[in-house]
């Protein structure tokens, strides 16, 4: 998750599926966990917890997926490019204002 | 005969098993059998397999998702190299003699080859029929077909005058030397683009042509003067470029809501020249339509592109949608269509009776649009021969017809619709993409009321029984409502809540702690407002009369025998009861009247997923047993070339194959670009864009290229992994290399479907994909597969009727078997029964169970002993059993299966064990079949849930004792016909059949009293002086005494103390001390940990039957394993690098199955066998020991840094 931020990532999301579903028994659980984790060392090193949230669904629902990827976009968009990308646009003079999830 | 028997002595029986009926009864057998060395012939009537459960939208107890759960099986049959596949066919007849059957099927005209056919679903998209015409009469052969005059006609007009424009045009031009001279042209044309003269040949002036080709409509089809150029796909023919342009067009206007006619031209040429029908022209004020000649086909709708014209006014007939049947006929489908999404075979069908082509030789349009040549109207009814040793029949059920029961208005009632119905609504997949809306007005409904019993327990309606899932789908219906809407209101009205199996009655609490509300009532009336479209439900309920308004009705419709299902069953010669299920021994749950024939799931009387799952194994392990000397006698393995060994330093040479998939991603992405960018990247050494890469040929081509390029990586750039990279991998294998030295990116699903309105984007991401795949390949390590050799032994734990069951069955398998009872005989707790609910005497069967198992060689049965140790894994077990003398032995088997039952509860209530007129029911049962132990009883009182369903004591329900109280009170009643019986109930639940014995005992007098433990409980006091009952009969409304001899307690099951063998086996047990399944629904005979099987009651309370059907299911699960010589495990398996293990036991603990260990090197150790693959311990791992092949840092960093680094060619447009 952080090396996606590394490589440039404006925001990311992990997607599972619905808790109490995982094909590996408790998988999602520990993914959540995890993700708590790297939310903390966003917040820390100020990237910011908000670039980053566990998505839940199942396989068969295209259209909450489509609106939760609409969603987070949105806000990543708000949020404006990742402190890592500005300092490195900045560094390599290129224009700003794309932003990738 | 023993009617499990299928092969006769001396015959070598076909090793072939025919499985009618495709739904989940029939994908289980055909898997279990086809994984144990049978060919299977799976004959299904509908065109794609997946049955009545592919059409739900969630599963109870567990709300797992229908499909999701169901659609791997559907792939993994599909798949199968020993399951033929027999779609839209039907069973004809069948000859011969178990052992060695012919069956006749037929396979009805499909339209579409299913080999040559990929599935893209272009012609569905592009068919542009969409109800059922009234097709002219045709012309007889020879003769000319005459042109229909329209006498009524009628003008079509928009709000306001046509507004010509030429969007996305064609050019029109006259040829000269076909010209006749007519004037037609001229005539037709609104714009005076035409000049002519009589006498003169007619030219166009392309400044004043609009390009709405009336005078190419116009134009007599003699002399087809005027001709077409500038149109797209006007090479496949004038149809596919009228829907081209209509897409076109389209997507010009995308956005805007244009009603007025814009002049396009396209229904009047769809109608004239690719119908042949001309009900269509353009005139100055719109559209005059020829209603009389109309046929009503809706194509000139489906390609006008803006909102002009309504099906409705374009004939005097009433239009026929052609509805969906999958999607129980809420939405349409057009005539060519895929059965629903994720069809197994995903070919479509096109439907005879609405098809133009079929039925008049117009249109065609598919055909020609179809790139793979898959269309072939030639098509006939076919019928071909096969040869089997035995038969599976699981046609199957249909729903209650609920017009049936007028008095809900079913039919009339636009928002009274049924339960399977409201399932395709909250289904994400369904005609409204899961929200609930009423049918009648599109609206949300707040207040929904279910029905229950349509259908069932009613013997008004000849539907005696009890379809024993509607209780439990009623309540998953309403808690799923609520979730997609927290402000339903769910209500459901029931007689008893049947929720009798494992882990129901929480679900049912769980739904009631979600606001879903139960009132035991019998609705007698709905009544519709006709204004409002809402309901009013009139019932009776607490004594009282009450009215109640509803937005919507759902009718808990029951399971019923199709009568087509029933006129096969008599063809084929098998007995079914007066219902149409059919007819089986309690002791042979399986066995049809023919022998060699075996009944599984619905047909064999109603059942939920799980029970029929069981039952398909069962039937899969019946019909096999008797073919066991056959077993792969007719089964076909794959033949593969010795791997290429990849040198260390060998350079890397990618080939990247990006896929058209026809139209299905070509049309939107631009594979040609995409494949060319691919050249451009490291290690990239051959790249190429294939019309449809999965193809037969393709396969082929795609082996060559890899032998001819020395290719040492794969990248296809494609559809979905989840159905083609085993095909893919596969054929990697196939050409000698590491199968795992590949990658996909689903350029497919991911771009061309999503983003089907922006082409460029698409492409930039289909390249970025495919450069994240190429990147991911590079890195790829080769995995090896291990194989080691199974050990064909069974290990049965448990000596009662279960495990006894399953050591016979395993041994007519062929297998040895070792059966440890701790006991100092075999029989377990049905030595404590006499006799089932139909009669059979189960003590006579028990014996003779015994008897069979000391009397076969190859059961070795160990009594007064337990199994102390266990190690290995699945197919490589060694067990340690400790007998009676104290010693040990050691066993060596492939497989475990685990029967330890479970017992009567005896709980300290009203007196048990101390009083002698306080008993169980199976202590009654044994007065009832001890000669005049009863005769000094003249009053009987029975209560139920006696310490069943009660936090306090046993807090499930018991299932069986409802049906046992009912049994054997009408025991008591055939022998003290004057004797009285009361019954004091909760719900009386007997599933299923049990409803006819229920009924039967209402009939013969007995005495059933309902109380609420909460509300209602009965005052009982009982000691020495004699027992006395007080309570409130709620039938009567009054309270009563009751002063009976004898007081029978309904203790229900409990299990049996198994804490040590669980932990020892590492198999989880519920609260209650039962095992867990693997999957509540789809594995319910398998242990979480692979290898391991139960049944029996160790499982969950069941009879005696559902106990022998589950014995014979985990056999055969246990023989897909037993039956192999050896066994491969996956690649993608953990391993732990010792040297930086710190043995901090973290993995350990994180891993979800119990596999990593501390080994005697004193470092974490991953066995293969037991490893799932997960990648949990490598994620938790501190010191990165652990890693998962495929899926190595080293991949994760090379995606995630193609993600972003652009490769040689640089990226144009915007990224996402």
């Amino acid at each position: 998750m952080l090396k996606a931020f590394e490589n440039g990532a404006d925001g990311v999301m992990v997607m599972g599926c619905l808790e109490g579903n995982c094909h590996f028994v408790n998988g999602n659980f520990r993914a959540r966990a995890r993700l708590a984790r790297v939310s903390r060392i966003l917040e820390t090193i100020g990237i910011g917890a908000e670039r980053i949230r566990m998505f839940n669904l199942s396989a068969g629902e295209g259209a909450r997926f489509a609106a939760f990827v609409s969603e987070f976009a949105a806000e990543v968009q708000q949020l404006g490019p990742s402190p890592i990308n500005v300092a490195r646009q900045e560094a390599a003079k290129i224009p700003t204002g794309e932003i990738r999830v | 005969m023993n009617p499990n028997t299928t092969s006769r002595p001396g015959v070598h029986p076909t090793g072939a098993v025919l499985v009618v009926g495709g739904g989940i009864s029939g994908m289980q057998s055909a898997l279990d059998l086809a994984n144990s060395g049978f060919k299977v012939h799976l004959v299904e009537r509908s065109p794609a397999i997946g049955g009545k459960m592919a059409q739900l939208d969630k599963t109870f107890p567990t709300n797992d998702c229908s499909m999701c759960i169901v659609s791997p099986k559907l792939v993994e049959v599909g798949r199968h190299r020993n399951i033929e596949l027999l779609t839209h066919s039907e069973v004809k007849s069948l000859d011969g003699q178990a052992g060695d059957f012919t069956a006749t099927i037929t396979s009805h005209a499909r339209y579409v080859d299913t080999v040559r056919c990929n599935g893209c679903g272009l012609c569905e998209i592009t068919c542009p029929v969409t109800c059922t015409s009234w097709f002219a009469e045709q012309p007889a052969p020879g003769e000319k077909k005459k042109k229909m005059k329209s006498v009524e006609k009628r003008l079509i007009t928009g709000p306001g005058q046509p507004k010509p424009q030429s969007l996305s045009g064609w050019t029109f031009t006259v040829d000269e030397a076909a010209c006749q001279k007519c004037g037609s042209c001229f005539k037709a044309c609104l714009h005076e683009a035409v000049v002519w003269e009589k006498g003169d040949i007619a030219h166009i002036r392309p400044e004043k042509c609009t390009a709405c080709g009336a005078c190419f409509v116009a134009c007599p089809e003699k002399f087809s003067a005027v001709s077409v150029s500038d149109a797209p796909e006007m090479e496949k023919g004038l149809g596919a470029a009228i829907v081209a342009r209509s897409n076109a067009i389209k997507g010009e206007i995308a956005g805007q809501d244009r009603r007025d006619c814009i002049r396009c031209g396209l229904c009047a040429m769809m109608c004239e020249k690719v119908m042949h029908i001309g009900a269509l022209k353009m005139v100055e004020e719109g559209i005059e339509a020829g209603i009389d000649i109309c046929q009503v086909c809706g194509a000139c709708v489906s390609v006008c592109p803006v909102n002009f014209l309504e099906i409705n006014r374009l004939t005097n007939k009433t239009p026929r949608p052609l509805l969906n049947a999958f999607n129980e006929g809420l939405n349409t489908r057009k005539p060519i269509n895929i059965f629903f999404p994720q069809a197994v075979p995903r070919v479509p069908v096109i439907d005879e009776a609405s098809c133009v082509h079929l039925n008049t030789g117009a249109c065609g349009i598919c055909r020609s649009i179809c790139g793979l040549k898959a269309i072939d109207y030639s098509h006939t009814e076919s019928e071909l021969q096969i040869e089997i040793g035995s038969v599976i029949f699981s046609p199957g059920f249909e729903v209650f017809d609920a017009k049936k029961r007028g008095e809900f208005g079913y039919g009339h009632y636009k928002n009274v619709v049924t339960s399977i119905e409201f399932e395709r609504l909250l289904s994400a997949s369904g005609p409204t993409s899961g929200k609930v809306i009423r049918p009648g007005d599109g609206g949300h409904p707040k207040k929904i009321a279910w029905i229950q019993c349509v259908g069932s327990r009613d013997h008004s309606c000849d539907r005696d029984y009890c379809s024993s899932v509607c209780c439990m789908y009623a309540t998953k219906e309403a808690f799923i409502a609520r979730e997609h809407d927290a402000s339903i209101e769910p209500t459901i009205f029931y007689i008893d809540m049947r929720s009798f199996g494992k882990n129901f009655d929480a679900y049912v609490s769980r739904a009631r702690e979600k606001n879903v509300r139960y009132v035991r009532a019998m609705v007698s009336r709905v009544f519709e407002d006709p204004r409002t479209g809402n309901l009013e439900l009139r019932y009776v309920s607490e004594g009282a009369k009450h009215t109640e308004i509803f937005d919507m009705v759902v009718l808990s419709v029951g399971i019923q025998i199709p009568e087509r299902t029933k006129e096969l069953a008599r063809r084929i010669g098998i007995a079914t009861d007066s219902f149409g299920f059919a007819v089986t021994g309690a002791f042979t749950p399986l066995a049809a009247s023919r022998p060699g024939v075996f009944v599984s799931g619905a047909f064999n009387g109603p059942k939920d997923i799980p029970e029929t799952v069981i039952e398909a194994s069962a039937a899969a392990q019946a019909a096999s047993a008797g073919l066991a000397n056959s077993r792969g006698s007719l089964i076909t393995e794959e033949v593969l070339p010795e791997e290429r060994p990849p040198s260390p330093d060998e350079e890397l040479r990618i080939g990247v194959f990006v896929c058209h998939c026809g139209a299905n991603i070509a049309s939107v992405v631009e594979v040609d670009k995409v494949a060319e960018y691919a050249k451009g990247l490291p290690g990239v050494v051959y790249a190429d864009h294939p019309l449809y890469t999965c193809s037969q040929d393709s396969q082929e081509a795609i082996r060559k290229i890899i032998e001819q390029n020395k290719l040492n990586r794969v990248v296809i750039a494609a559809c979905s992994p989840s159905t083609h990279e085993p095909l893919f991998m596969s054929t990697l294998r196939q050409a000698g290399i590491n199968k795992y030295f590949f990658d996909m990116a689903n350029i497919r699903d991911q771009c061309s479907w999503v983003h089907p309105a922006e082409p460029g984007p698409a492409t930039e991401k289909s390249k970025r994909l495919m450069r994240m795949a190429v990147s991911n390949a590079s890195q790829t390590r080769p995995l090896t597969e291990l194989e080691f050799a199974v050990d064909s032994s069974l290990l049965v734990i448990g000596g009662g009727v279960a495990g006894m069951t399953a050591a016979v069955e395993a041994s007519r398998q062929g297998f040895g078997v070792y059966l440890v009872e701790q006991q100092a005989g075999l029989g377990g707790q049905a030595q404590s029964l006499r006799w089932t609910s139909d009669g059979m005497d189960i003590g006579g069967y028990v014996q003779d169970l015994k008897q069979q198992v000391m009397n076969t060689e190859t059961i070795k049965v160990f009594l007064n002993s337990m199994v102390i140790d266990q190690k290995g894994f699945i197919g490589s077990f060694e067990s340690e059993i400790m007998t009676p003398s104290g010693g040990t032995r050691k066993i060596k088997h492939g497989a475990i299966l685990v029967a330890t039952g479970a017992e009567e509860s005896r709980p300290d209530l009203y007196g048990l064990d101390t009083l002698d007129t306080v008993v169980t029911q199976t202590d009654f049962e044994m007065m009832l079949s001890s000669p005049g132990a009863t005769d000094a009883v003249a009053t009987v009182a029975m209560l139920q849930c006696a310490g069943s369903r009660d936090p306090g004591h046993l807090d499930y329900c018991s299932r069986v004792c409802c049906n046992q109280a009912v049994k054997n009170a009408i025991r008591f009643k055939e022998l003290h016909p004057d004797g009285r019986v009361n019954i004091l109930y909760r719900d009386m639940r007997c599933y299923g059949t049990g409803e006819l014995h229920y009924r039967k005992a209402r009939l013969a007098g007995i005495n059933f009293i309902r109380f609420d433990p909460e509300e209602n409980p009965p005052n009982i006091r009982a000691d020495e002086q004699g027992i006395e009952i007080r309570v409130v009969d709620p039938s009567i409304g009054r309270p009563v005494t009751i002063i009976p001899e004898i007081l029978v307690l309904s203790t229900g099951i409990k299990s049996r103390d198994t804490e040590e063998l669980a932990s020892m086996l590492r198999i989880p047990r519920n609260s209650a001390g039962f095992f867990i399944e693997a999957h509540a629904k789809l594995r319910p005979v398998d242990l979480p940990s692979e290898g391991l099987y139960m049944a029996g009651t160790a499982h969950a309370p069941k009879d005696i039957s559902e106990t022998i059907a589950q014995a014979q299911a985990a056999v055969a699960r246990a023989t897909t394993v037993l039956s192999k010589k050896s066994l491969k495990l996956s690649g993608v398996v953990s391993t732990v690098d010792p040297a930086h293990c710190a043995v901090c036991l973290t993995c350990v603990r994180a891993c979800p199955y119990g596999v990593p260990f501390i080994n005697d090197q004193h470092t974490a150790e991953i066995n293969p066998a037991l490893c799932q693959g997960c990648g949990i311990c490598v994620a938790e791992c501190p010191a990165k020991a652990i890693t998962l092949g495929r899926y190595l840092d080293s991949n994760i960093t090379a995606k995630l840094t193609a993600y972003t680094d652009h490769g040689p060619a640089p990226a144009e447009g915007g990224q996402q």
